[in-house]
């Protein structure tokens, strides 16, 4: 029965694309009652993936999918990111569509197979089905990245993305091969076991992990593989890539460290590796974002400054007692802050996001107080400042480094984190300081607005859960 | 002989990976990475002579699946793109600059 249960809530979400992509035909249904009802699935599928919590480590239907799927309490807060970051993604995407009127039914649709591909991501311990997985989320955000079909932009944007993924995923196959041809399955339980046998990691083995781990970069945009997501959350809409940015890099960072976690001898053949990658995914991350002055670019290149301190969790995670919970919660406390962002975007930059630089949100303070408090919490949230979500994730991951006795890392993270309020603090101080020289009329509708003030709630529930616990 | 046919998907493999690289038409790269991806099918199918087993036939089948639905989205991608553009060489494209 918790077999079935662990599945459920992928299997509401599959329900609702499905649904949605048979009312697409009717001409009754418009977008609004679409973005109505993927909230009220994802709300759905939040609630049920909450209610049955966490439990013992289960491999869902072990005699009919071969132990491919397992269920853990990592997955399962994973889940809940994905799950929570669709649910913000539709609130913010009902008022942006309002305004920028490109949007059909499918759009929800698409979004939901995707969130389908990233929970089935999270619960893969097989390769091959990590492979569908990560295929059936990708296509399904190459979609959203390009469905503004007139904007040339977007059209490029999809076209560099779709390259890119595309040449990733071939790596993945590849890599998948070599591991096959190693040890003789595809299976984590598998493989580990092969290489306990060993006690070293074969050259076959190198190989194939080695292009894994190409791929899984690339799809985390980390320090060689990030150039393309600066383009690719620019030329998107705000909503999808507030989506891209939290629920993509949630899958792909459990993926990341399922695949690490599998086995010790695995861990520490790329400790080294990861341990460099991280230090400059960090800095190229900040380096790039400093030079930015499109907010949207800000936030891609700030993006890749925290796979870094991901990483920093990669480098410091125990294998042999793997529970993944300073990653989720990272990756919680950095989607709240992102989504709010982006929700706020897309309410505030207006038709066709024609505010979209640094310059153009000066004074917003002036007018819409509000507006601009959330984002200071989301900004002062990501940069790391004590009483939110933020400095508590990065607390864990600091901790958690000093614990396994990468103080390197734990010094350059904090280094890194204090260069990172450059940026941050320069968009405040433009909401700020600044004399309003626009009239930031809100278009849409107040749907977006009320997500981002959940989401500065979230913010601080999440920075707090720990210590009320 | 099982040597040579891991050689040749090796090999088509590193050409896909060099078309990728270096060609300029968006139609040729989609067709790089099939190859690609069909490098590593014929990885699949030697190492499951390794192991005797029946393993690497299906897994190569699905990797078929998802390789020919990423096709159907690539062209469609292109159609869009000669839309635009009038033309399909990535140059063209040069709006976002990262």
């Amino acid at each position: 029965m918790h077999d079935f249960l662990s599945l459920l809530p992928l299997i509401i979400i599959t329900a609702g694309a499905v649904l949605l992509m048979l009312l697409s035909t009717f001409e009754k249904t418009n977008v609004e009652t679409a973005s109505y009802i993927s909230m009220g699935f994802y709300g759905v599928a939040f609630f049920v993936q909450l209610v049955i919590g966490c439990g013992p480590e289960v491999t869902i239907f072990d005699q009919t999918f071969n132990g491919m799927l397992v269920a853990n309490n990592f997955s399962m807060a994973a889940g809940l990111v994905i799950l929570g970051c669709g649910f913000f993604t539709s609130v913010s995407g009902h008022s942006y569509f309002k305004v920028n009127q490109f949007c059909t039914l499918e759009f929800y649709s698409i979004m939901m197979f995707a969130s389908c591909g990233m929970i089935l991501l999270t619960l893969a311990h097989e390769l091959i089905s990590a492979f569908i997985a990560i295929e059936i989320m990708s296509l399904a955000i190459y979609i959203l990245v390009g469905y503004d079909r007139q904007n040339v932009k977007a059209s490029e944007a999809i076209l560099k993305y779709l390259m890119l993924g595309a040449f990733a995923g071939a790596f993945f196959t590849m890599g998948t091969a070599l591991i096959f041809g190693a040890a003789g399955s595809t299976k984590f339980m598998a493989i580990a076991a092969a290489l306990n046998m060993t006690g070293e990691i074969s050259p076959l083995l190198l190989g194939g992990s080695f292009f894994i781990l190409v791929a899984l970069l690339f799809k985390v945009a980390a320090f060689p593989f990030h150039a393309w997501v600066i383009d690719v959350y620019d030329g998107a809409a705000a909503p999808v890539t507030g989506f891209m940015a939290t629920a993509l890099k949630t899958a792909a960072f459990a993926l990341f460290a399922n695949f690490l976690a599998m086995n010790n001898v695995m861990h520490s053949g790329w400790v080294t590796f990861l341990f460099y990658l991280a230090i400059l995914t960090m800095f190229g991350g900040n380096l790039v974002a400093i030079g930015q002055d499109n907010i949207k670019r800000m936030l891609a290149a700030s993006g890749i400054v925290h796979s870094g301190y991901l990483l920093i969790a990669l480098v410091a995670l125990n294998a042999e007692q793997f529970s993944g919970s300073v990653i989720a919660y990272y990756l919680a406390a950095y989607a709240v802050g992102t989504l709010g962002i982006f929700a706020a975007l897309s309410y505030l930059s207006g038709e066709g996001e024609r505010r979209a630089d640094f310059a153009d949100f000066k004074g917003l303070a002036k007018v819409h107080p509000y507006s601009a408090a959330a984002i200071t919490v989301f900004l002062l949230s990501m940069a790391g400042i004590p009483p939110t979500a933020g400095f508590m994730g990065k607390f864990y991951i600091i901790t958690s480094a000093f614990n396994e006795g990468q103080v390197t890392l734990a010094v350059l993270g904090v280094v890194s984190s204090i260069l990172s309020m450059w940026y941050y603090l320069r968009l405040i101080i433009n909401m700020y300081f600044h004399e309003a020289t626009d009239t930031f009329e809100i278009q849409g509708t107040p749907l977006a607005t009320a997500g981002t003030f959940a989401l500065v709630f979230c913010v601080f529930a999440i920075a707090l859960y720990p210590v009320v616990i | 002989m099982i040597h040579d046919y891991l050689i040749l998907s090796v090999i088509l493999f590193c050409l896909g990976i060099l078309g990728v690289i270096t060609r300029r038409n968006v139609f040729t790269v989609f067709m790089s990475i099939e190859l690609m991806l069909n490098a590593a099918n014929l990885a699949f199918i030697v190492f499951s002579r390794v192991h005797e087993s029946m393993d690497g036939h299906v897994l190569a089948m699905m990797v078929m699946a998802v390789a020919a639905a990423e096709a159907a989205l690539a062209l469609a991608v292109v159609i869009l793109l000669h839309k635009h553009k009038g033309k399909l060489d990535t140059n063209v494209f040069s709006l976002l600059k990262g």
